[in-house]
């Protein structure tokens, strides 16, 4: 028996899909844990931000910085087409508006006609050419046991987490200031905050730019060591997101991080036990019937979560009454 | 019947019904062997029914250009065989077709000389063999051909089968009426058919305040089960229909008695409930996919035009099909407008506590509206199973039609659902006649849903709501 | 103030509906709103009394609460104009109504249960660089501003008699405290014009008496109120003027002793509404949107009705 898969499991913390899925779950939680304002759309922001930096990067060989410029600035724009029609509209057509958006981005890389910029169906690879090119880790492997990495990866998991922590660290400070007093104030009550003098459409669309351009990164920090493919960006990856953010606490700024990293591992850690059952026929399913398992594990546990404890590990239960 | 049963205590109906949901789940388990052929008894789509992209996990791209000069070369037939299946397209205006496969394998694709314009002969082999593996897309199927006269005449060729409609976009020398007429028929069934899924979602949203993210599980549920009933279980088509509207209903009783009645007692808002319904989607969904594995599956169905009406060619189905629809639609409004129990949904999904204060049992209804909405959406889903192949994922992919339609409607309005579905069907369909890329039509009906919204929030049937 | 010879004469002429006053500060012309062809609310000409406490009463539906949205910013009217100081507000979003010098407390009061009282408090202030999104991350910035506010919350709250439940949340306030909090709160911006919705609506007897002395305080603080109000009594006492609302229209305007006396306001809460549902009057039922609404209700009562009977009679 490959016992391997416990520490690879655990290994996790460090993979890109935690960094990322981290701070895009941080957007998420601004959004609706913070803001209360119901994004579905949450995949959308990822793929355009993904997208505007690796065609920026590998169709046509910007620098690092400018991409990574492009890619914000992409997250923006998305936040704008999508806030100005839609933040007055009520929180349920919010939420279809955006999942609709998300899908039409989805789509829309796909088309045959653009796959020149776009890779089609078979998303862009390579974007991590410059990142990689400065890196000041010398060659080498770096770790133990079954948990080595390359300079390159050791690299990308240093800046990931960084970028992860600063992200953290903003978020808090914004949410302690009086910006986070209004941000707050608008989830419970929109009313009772505009008849206080505060513009809460304008303040909104900061909630949603912010969110966004923080899934736009985290994007960046996932393609770089894998690649872009769009069909990663549907819908089942911002309900994904809305299981890690319950999870960790949607009121919390470390609540989004601490639910990617016990995502991810108990997914690896189920993926892992289930492959041992499979392969040394202990259960009477097929390999191929192992895959739709931890999205169902998945489901379960987003709809036990939000009966059961909507606050998550870290949030406080009087503030996951979520506003209707 | 129904006033016997309600003599006899609760949980009488409580046995029977799980005992209903039982013998459907073991209908399914036993009757689906995990690794399983397609049935090949129905015939075999042609590119006109094409499922959605989302449902294609692999497929093969033929082109077929002139090797001198690369131009492209329009209207090449061209076999595919491979894994009990066999596809003829036809290379549209760029040459190109994608042949969408239901599994991975080894297949033959074969160019049908006869096809090819005077004095051009293919170069290499043919026929070919082409390995596609899981998940891979647009697996090059390229031919090239021998140098002769560049100046190829596309021949205008009107695709046979239902409704005429052609995948690849080729529009050279059809009529306008010729590339507009089968799209309307098509997009009107295709309309109807998301009606029959959008009232139930609009009703459980008038009466419940809940957006149902797991209806198009309901909508799958409808077309697996008219898939094993008449397909695995080789019964007759309008057995698996008939099953799928009944264990629907089955399906949506046992959802709210196990599921949404208990959360409503709680108390749970309704932001949360959302988010349970998107869980439910998610496990149901893949439960679907553990069950009946990733791959298309195809409801036999007689493939030949029954009923031609210029360039609208029409099967037997869909002539039936939105029959049925029609049927059902004109029952669900005579029994909203004149039945007592009707009156009393409308009632409670206008203003429910208006409606229990003058007697009316509210969680009776909403019951009923569920029972409704799971058969209306099984419903649609088994006639789903002759328009296009169905998977595990059928009903996921059209939800967020089925949410444009409602929305575009106006939530919580039955008729608006209706409206709306039809435009959301039309706009799917037609829009591929003018020039939209097929993986684009769903875009354009979302795109339309959007702007409608921005400046009409209410819908279309909507009523506006007042502040404070 | 029900003393007669040392009243301050507010209007113009002959008290009216729509008489002109000597110091208005908010004058409002030809205001419209309709829903679904019923006017809410249709007033000609009304000019609100500077520096004076004035009380909005009328029947239920007589669209008082539709008329403060209305100025206020939370509703756009169908037709109309309205200026504050001379200052047009019609059309300006509410936000920036607020912002202006005119704010407004709700019938359901909208405390903000998970902030805590400060919090609330400080919400209320204008004029807050941190509450811009770059100032915001360096909190050195908004420092000084916050201890400024937040003094001025404390002395507020004491005032109040809210200030030893400053960090409480305001959840675990009592309903007549969370009333108290939102008109401190509103005080945080130092408005020109209070407008309360109801502010009795929900309070407990014995904390009335105070509360009708913070509004009258208000007044000595030179700020303008403009209170909506069912209890007689209460407009009786601090109410220096009278306006009444019914079916949308202004029906009469006056002083409270003289107003309380007219036919035409006796007959707006009495005689006009015989055949509506004595639920809807009372404000116990929610009113039905329309007419359709009533009709549907009253065909399903009838159909149960039968088939009771018929059962019965099995």
């Amino acid at each position: 028996m490959d016992w391997n898969f416990i520490p690879l499991a655990f290994g996790q913390i460090v993979s890109p899909l935690t960094i990322g899925y981290a701070l895009a779950a941080l957007g998420l939680a601004v959004h609706f844990g913070f803001t209360g304002l119901l994004n579905f759309g949450q995949a959308g922001f990822m793929a355009v931000g993904g997208y505007f930096f690796a065609i920026t990067t590998v169709k046509f060989d910007w620098p690092l910085w400018s991409s990574l410029i492009a890619c914000v600035v992409g997250a923006v724009l998305f936040a704008l087409l999508l806030g100005i029609p839609t933040l007055r509209l009520r929180a349920d057509y919010l939420s279809i508006v955006t999942i609709a958006a998300a899908e039409i981005v989805r789509y829309t890389v796909k088309t045959p006609a653009i796959s020149k910029f776009t890779g089609g169906s078979d998303g862009i690879n390579g974007a991590g050419r410059d990142f990689y090119a400065m890196n000041p880790i010398p060659e080498g492997q770096y770790g133990f046991g079954v948990l080595t990495y390359n300079n390159n990866q050791l690299w990308s998991i240093i800046v990931g987490w960084a970028v992860v922590l600063i992200a953290a660290l903003l978020v808090w400070q914004l949410m302690r200031s009086p910006w986070g007093r209004v941000i707050k104030g608008i989830r419970e009550d929109e009313d009772a905050v505009r008849s206080l003098g505060k513009n809460v459409t304008w303040y909104k669309m900061q909630s949603l730019i912010l969110g966004g351009v923080l899934a736009a990164l985290g994007t960046v920090l996932i393609i770089i060591p894998t690649s872009l493919q769009p069909d990663n960006y549907g819908t089942q990856t911002t309900f994904f997101l809305y299981t890690i953010v319950l999870l960790g606490g949607a009121t919390t700024v470390f609540g989004p991080i601490l639910g990617s990293i016990i995502f991810w591992i108990v997914l690896n850690l189920a993926d892992g036990v289930l492959s041992i059952l499979v392969l040394n026929h202990l259960v009477p399913i097929t390999s191929i019937q192992q895959g739709p398992i931890r999205f169902i594990i998945v489901g379960i546990a987003l709809m036990i979560l939000v009966i059961f404890r909507p606050q998550g590990i870290l949030g406080k239960k009087r503030e996951a009454q979520f506003s209707e | 019947m129904v006033k016997a049963l309600r003599a006899r205590p609760a949980l009488l109906r409580v046995v029977l019904a799980l005992l209903a949901f039982a013998l459907a789940a073991a209908v399914f388990v036993f009757a689906t062997p995990s690794a399983h052929a397609a049935p090949n008894s129905g015939g075999v789509p042609t590119v006109d029914t094409t499922p959605a992209p989302a449902d294609s996990p692999q497929s093969i791209g033929i082109w077929v250009r002139v090797a001198a000069d690369k131009s492209n070369v329009p209207n090449i037939s061209v076999k595919v065989t491979g894994k009990g299946v066999t596809q003829t397209v036809v290379t549209g205006a760029d040459g190109k077709i994608s042949v969408p496969l239901a599994k991975p394998g080894t297949f033959t694709i074969e160019l049908d000389t006869a096809s090819l314009p005077e004095g051009l002969k293919v170069l290499g082999d043919n026929p070919r063999e082409v390995t596609v593996s899981t998940g891979n897309q647009g697996v090059p199927g390229y031919f090239l051909l021998g140098t002769g006269d560049s100046s190829v005449v596309p021949s205008a060729t009107a695709s046979p089968g239902a409704g005429g409609s052609s995948d690849s976009g080729s529009k050279s020398s059809e009529s306008l009426a010729d590339r507009v007429l089968p799209r309307i028929a098509t997009g009107l069934i295709f309309g109807l058919l998301i009606a029959l899924a959008s009232i139930g979602v609009s009703l459980i949203y008038g009466t419940t305040g809940l957006n149902n993210f797991a209806h198009g599980e309901l909508v799958t549920f409808g077309a697996l089960t008219g898939y094993v009933v008449s397909g695995v279980l080789d019964m007759p088509g309008w057995l698996g229909i008939a099953s799928a509207l009944v264990l629907g209903g089955v399906f949506g009783y046992v959802q709210d008695l196990g599921l949404w009645q208990p959360l409503r007692k709680k108390g749970i808002g309704l932001i949360p409930l959302m988010i349970v319904s998107i869980g439910l989607s998610l496990a149901l969904r893949y439960i679907f996919q553990f069950i009946f594995g990733p791959d298309l599956l195809i409801t036999p169905n007689n493939q030949t035009a029954v009923l031609n009406i210029g360039p609208i060619h029409l099967r037997g189905t869909d002539i039936s099909s939105p029959i049925i629809c029609i049927v059902v639609l004109l029952l669900v409004a005579f029994a909203l407008l004149r039945t007592r129990i009707g009156k009393a949904t409308r009632a409670v999904a206008d203003n429910r506590s208006l409606a229990a204060a003058t007697g009316i049992n509210v969680e009776r209804v909403i019951r009923i509206v569920w029972v409704a909405g799971g058969a209306l959406a099984g419903l649609s889903g088994a006639l789903i199973g002759y328009y296009q192949p169905v998977s595990w994922q059928t009903g996921a992919s059209i939800l967020l039609l089925i949410f444009a339609s409602v929305t575009l409607g106006g939530l919580g309005t039955a008729f608006g659902a209706l409206v709306g579905s039809l435009v959301i069907g039309l706009i799917v369909d037609l829009s591929q006649a003018f020039g939209v890329p097929s993986n684009m039509k769903f875009v354009a009906a979302l795109l339309v849903m959007i702007i409608i919204l921005i400046f009409r929030p209410q819908g279309i049937l909507g009523r506006k709501d007042r502040i404070g | 103030m029900s003393d007669t010879t040392e009243r301050v004469q507010l209007q113009i002429g002959e008290p009216e509906p729509g008489v002109r006053k000597v110091d208005p500060i908010l004058i409002a012309d030809k205001v419209r709103r309709t829903f679904g062809g019923v006017n809410a609310v249709d007033v000609a000409h009304v000019e609100i009394p500077r520096h004076a406490i004035t009380a909005l009463i009328g029947p239920n539906g007589a669209g008082k609460t539709t008329f403060f949205n209305l100025l206020t910013g939370f509703d756009k009217p169908d037709a109309g104009t309205w200026s504050l100081d001379g200052k047009s507000l019609a059309g300006v979003p509410a936000y920036k109504v607020a912002r202006r010098g005119m704010v407004r407390t709700f019938q359901l009061t909208k405390a903000l249960n998970l902030l805590t009282v400060l919090e609330n408090m400080r919400l209320g202030a204008g004029h807050q660089g941190g509450e811009h999104f770059l100032e915001a991350l360096i909190p050195a910035l908004w420092k000084k501003r916050e201890e400024y506010i937040t003094a001025q919350a404390m002395e507020l709250l004491a005032r109040f008699k809210l200030d030893t439940k400053a960090d409480d949340y305001a959840a675990s306030l009592s309903g007549g405290q969370r009333k108290l909090l939102e008109m401190a709160r509103a005080l945080m911006s130092e408005p020109e014009l209070v407008m309360l919705d109801e502010p009795m609506a929900g309070v407990n007897p014995a904390l009335t008496q105070s509360l009708l002395g913070h509004i009258l305080n208000l007044k000595k603080e030179g700020m303008t109120v403009l209170f909506v109000e069912h209890d007689m009594h209460m407009v009786q006492t601090i109410a220096d003027w009278v306006i009444v609302m019914a079916e949308g229209k202004i029906v009469a305007e006056g002083y409270p002793d003289v107003v309380m006396r007219d036919q035409a306001v006796i007959d707006a809460y009495l005689g006009a509404h015989h055949d509506t549902d004595l639920g809807s009057l009372t404000g116990q039922l929610d009113v039905a949107k329309d007419i359709g609404d009533t009709h549907l209700a009253a065909e399903i009562a009838e159909e149960i009705a039968e088939e009771e009977a018929t059962d019965g009679k099995r």
